[in-house]
């Protein structure tokens, strides 16, 4: 009995030794962590398959590329290599890499890797190289030398953005598992390195001692999943997170105003459409669907103005093309006579031409000499925080043109999946381009409709439609090296593109994003003065926050508490009667039940 | 001559139920809670049938608001101001009650007559298949219901219909238990061995002593299963899985919500749905318990 107890005592004095020594630790190593709030999952840590915008920041952190973009205005800078040197013909680029390269784990990263990865990339035709690389070949003649062939002439050269993978880890993976590899082995060559990764929670990423831009100030950055953009708001306010990603348009005004916290309207050509199944995919949508006059219609009814003013308040702008370039210039205008301007007459006009007429009198047009109606489902993603107000109007519009929408609420994962199998009839989503537009442009071409049952999600072409022509330009304008030229040709196919009226540019929008100033400084905007802070192209920002020094963090501290009182005084006296009243209202009624119940116990 | 024997007992037995029904109302008049609880239902039962009257339907539609301001608060766009999308607050709340009510009451319904038909089943045919029937009644008690509905909801795909069948599949087994414990003791009451003696069948011992008497029972649970059914509507349409296309008050709360009505207080768009329902729901109870404290002896007020 007593050895039992003297066993328990001590196994409490060791626990609560450990515990102590537990807090010490933690006491004295404190970690600079940069937590970042956001409402959008990654899908998949492979840079070879994932899609999602947070995979690319996380990318972005854990690759380092042969050319690196300019903080200011994408300009190619030095990354892995030091210098490069072009042949006379354009079509033979040598790179010399940077001296003592090593990966986070310590192995040497030489010019093996970076011919491993192009050639690999070229050989399997890797979803997200393959507009890159597709006509590049990669020699390695000594450790510190690439040189890269092109086959065609190529206008991307020297840029070379693509994420240079490990080959002693990467290398082990056949074709058909390195496409379904997850990514998460920690090896990196960028300024942090992939360290754990929660589903719906949140994902860390550690600094990389070996960057060979020198180690980060910050150690650890935290990206956070908030479900709600008002809990993410919040959670910014009281200092939880110190940035956020995709601030609500709601709260983005009041944001800007507080003090201690700087917002950004960060423009760097991401757009939303309304895509509808152009039906060359795996499967075909409804039938009305592919007729052109029909989607037609559909691009008259939609009026992206009052979208803007009232899904957005405000805070974007409209588009008529698609616009596949962070730079302006690559969107073409598009003539007033080609255009779908919002206009339900001429909506209806269509409609009535094209024999879709009512003719069971329920408000819904039928197929011509009637049969099934026109009722098509439209796929609300639940990610999104302005898809549901973009679908009410849309879905209003639609309506009194006499076309009905079922609404299929959706998360990413599943869109995606539902994308590729061609089983939809619309859905709303949105891009972020790169600075070239090659990649974007190369999304809609032929071999990017879903053709694998089984890989549906290896494909971009989230159109579902492939128009020969536009391939013929695409192939055209990827070799042409005069820019004058090349950008007419963009031009061109842009507006072929539109016409189809499968891809309906709802508007640009701006990445609303929103940061403390208390904890780090040294955020840059990507392009320099209009850009966002984070989810940028290169996104520089990270590797250069350092702590906000202890003067600063005292004067912003002041700030801090100014601001903390201002928005107690901002609480509406409506909202706090309100708030007491339905409190008050419910304590009085849970009284009385309980009064009530008391009474018949005492009468019984 | 036996016609006019069999008339005058039934009229004989309306009289008695006629009698009876009043005794209860009597009853029923004297808790102050149960009319309020009354009162408060009748309301919210006129605003129901009454939304044409109250407020145009088009006016739910964003498309036929691009008018109206967004954000407006109740003094800018009596009654109610407007949402995000400048829609009219009032007019959501008017027709969403509608869709929260029938969604209640229709959940209901389908609960009570499951619960109903399994518990007199398995309380007076017992015996093996009666176990039988309990065994699969505790099986769906014991299923958490949230993560059931919510697949249920996800897999059916997100329609008014669909909402009322989840919740009305998976409330039923309290129902049941309370009316098969019920039905036990009714069985054994002398008048049914009585009957049963003079040659009664199964179908009537059933239809004319069991059924009867165990009605006020399970009028008083449907009253209180209806709030729970209203409140697990707006759990699942709040959750992003009720009917897109319709306004509810669990909608409404949901779109407020994503809106960003709270950081931005707006609270003319989330009080009124969030007032509604537990108002609706606190009605419900306050009847619920009325009617049992008049049907339940036990709970029942010593007349002076």
């Amino acid at each position: 009995m007593s050895a039992r107890r003297l066993l328990v005592g001590l196994l409490a004095a060791v626990a609560i030794l450990t515990l102590a020594a537990g807090a010490a630790a933690q006491g004295t190593g404190e970690r600079l962590i940069l937590t970042v709030g956001l409402d959008n999952d990654v899908d998949s840590l492979n840079p070879l398959v994932g899609v999602e915008v947070p995979d690319y920041e996380v990318w972005n952190l854990h690759y380092a590329t042969l050319t690196d973009k300019a903080a200011e205005d994408f300009e190619t800078i030095p990354g892995l290599a030091e210098s490069w040197e072009g042949s006379d013909d354009g079509l033979t680029w040598t790179y010399t890499l940077r001296e003592g390269l090593l990966w986070s784990d310590g192995e040497p990263l030489t010019s093996e890797d970076v011919a491993f990865t192009i050639n690999r990339a070229r050989e399997e035709g890797w979803l997200n190289y393959d507009s890159t690389v597709a006509n590049i070949t990669a020699s390695a003649p000594d450790e510190r030398t690439v040189v890269l062939e092109s086959s065609v002439p190529d206008p991307k050269l020297p840029t070379m953005d693509v994420y240079i993978l490990p080959e002693h880890v990467w290398g082990e993976l056949g074709p058909r598992e390195i496409t379904r590899y997850d990514g998460l082995d920690g090896v990196g060559s960028g300024p942090f390195t992939i360290a754990e990764l929660r589903r719906g929670e949140f994902w860390r990423l550690e600094a990389n001692e070996n960057y060979w831009g020198g180690r980060p100030a910050i150690d650890e950055v935290v990206f956070r999943l908030f479900n709600n953009a008002d809990a993410m708001v919040a959670a910014l306010q009281t200092g939880e997170i110190d940035a956020a990603h995709y601030v609500p348009e709601s709260s983005f005004a009041e944001l800007a105003e507080t003090e201690g916290i700087v917002a950004v309207e960060g423009q760097q050509g991401g757009f939303d459409e309304l895509a509808i199944n152009g039906g060359d995919g795996l499967k075909e949508p409804h039938p009305a669907l592919m007729d052109l006059a029909v989607r037609q219609a559909i691009a008259h009814a939609i009026d992206e103005q009052t979208i803007i003013d009232r899904v957005l308040e405000g805070l974007g702008s409209p588009s008529e093309a698609m616009s596949p370039s962070a730079d302006p210039e690559w969107t073409p205008e598009i003539p007033e006579e080609e255009r779908f301007d919002f206009d339900l007459d001429r909506a209806r006009e269509l409609l009535d031409e094209g024999g879709y007429l009512d003719t069971d009198g329920d408000g819904v047009r039928e197929m011509p000499g009637g049969g099934r109606p026109l009722d098509f489902v439209y796929a609300v993603r639940t990610e999104s925080q302005s898809a549901p107000g973009v679908a009410e109007f849309v879905s209003g519009w639609l309506s009194e043109i006499g076309i009905a929408t079922t609404q299929q609420p959706m998360n990413d994962t599943r869109l995606t999946e539902v994308i590729g199998r061609g089983d939809y009839d619309m859905f709303q989503w949105g891009w972020v381009p790169f600075v070239d537009p090659d990649p974007m442009l190369s999304y809609f071409t032929c071999d990017q409709v879903s053709a694998d049952p089984d890989e549906p999600t290896n494909y971009y072409n989230d159109a579902n439609l492939c128009d020969p022509e536009y391939d013929r330009l695409y192939e055209e304008q990827k070799v042409e090296l005069d820019k004058e030229r090349r950008v007419e040709i963009v031009h061109e196919m842009l507006r072929r593109f539109y016409s189809q009226a499968v891809y309906h540019i709802l508007y640009l929008s701006p990445d609303l994003q929103a940061y403390r100033t208390d904890r780090f400084e040294g955020w840059v905007r990507q392009p320099a003065d209009v850009g966002p802070v984070m989810f940028s192209n290169s996104s520089p920002s990270y590797a250069l926050l350092r702590p906000v020094s202890e003067e600063d963090e005292a004067a912003e501290g002041g700030g801090e508490a100014a601001a903390a009182t201002d928005d107690d005084g901002g609480m509406s006296t409506g909202t706090l009667v309100a708030l007491v009243a339905l409190a008050l209202l419910a304590v009085a009624a849970a009284v009385w039940v309980l009064r009530r119940r008391r009474t018949v116990d005492e009468r019984d | 001559m036996r016609g006019a024997v069999a008339t005058s007992a039934t009229r004989v037995a309306w009289a008695r139920r006629r009698r009876a029904v009043a005794g209860a109302w009597g009853d029923y008049r004297r808790s102050r809670t149960g009319m309020v609880g009354l009162a408060v239902l009748v309301l919210a039962g006129l605003v129901a049938l009454g939304a044409p009257l109250l407020a145009d339907e088009a006016e739910l539609r964003a498309v036929n608001a691009i008018d109206n301001p967004s954000w407006a608060p109740p003094s800018e766009f009596p009654p109610l101001g407007t949402d995000n999308l400048g829609r009219s607050v009032w007019a959501q709340f008017v027709w969403g009650s509608r869709i929260s009510l029938l969604v209640g009451l229709a959940a209901t319904v389908i609960a009570i007559v499951i619960g109903t038909v399994v518990g007199v089943s398995a309380g007076f045919v017992g015996g093996r298949f009666g176990g039988l029937l309990m065994r699969g009644t505790e099986w769906f008690l014991v299923i958490p219901f949230l993560p059931l509905a919510i697949v249920l909801a996800a897999v059916l795909g997100p329609s008014i219909e669909n909402i009322i069948l989840v919740i009305g599949i998976t409330s039923w087994p309290g129902t049941a238990r309370l009316i098969r414990a019920q039905v036990l003791t009714l069985k054994e009451r002398l008048y049914v061995d009585r009957s049963r003696a003079f040659g009664a069948s199964n179908r009537h011992l059933m239809g004319r002593h069991i059924l009867p008497n165990v009605m006020p029972l399970v009028l008083a649970n449907t009253t209180l299963t209806v709030p729970i059914a209203i409140l697990s509507e707006t759990t699942l349409s709040f959750l992003g899985l009720g009917d897109p296309s319709r306004a509810s008050w669990g909608k409404m709360l949901e779109e407020a919500f994503h809106a960003g009505a709270i950081t931005r207080e707006a609270w003319w768009y989330f009080l009124p749905p969030g007032l509604g329902i537990m108002l609706v729901v606190l009605a419900f109870t306050l009847c619920g318990q009325a009617l049992e404290a008049i049907l339940d002896p036990r709970l029942r007020e010593r007349r002076s």
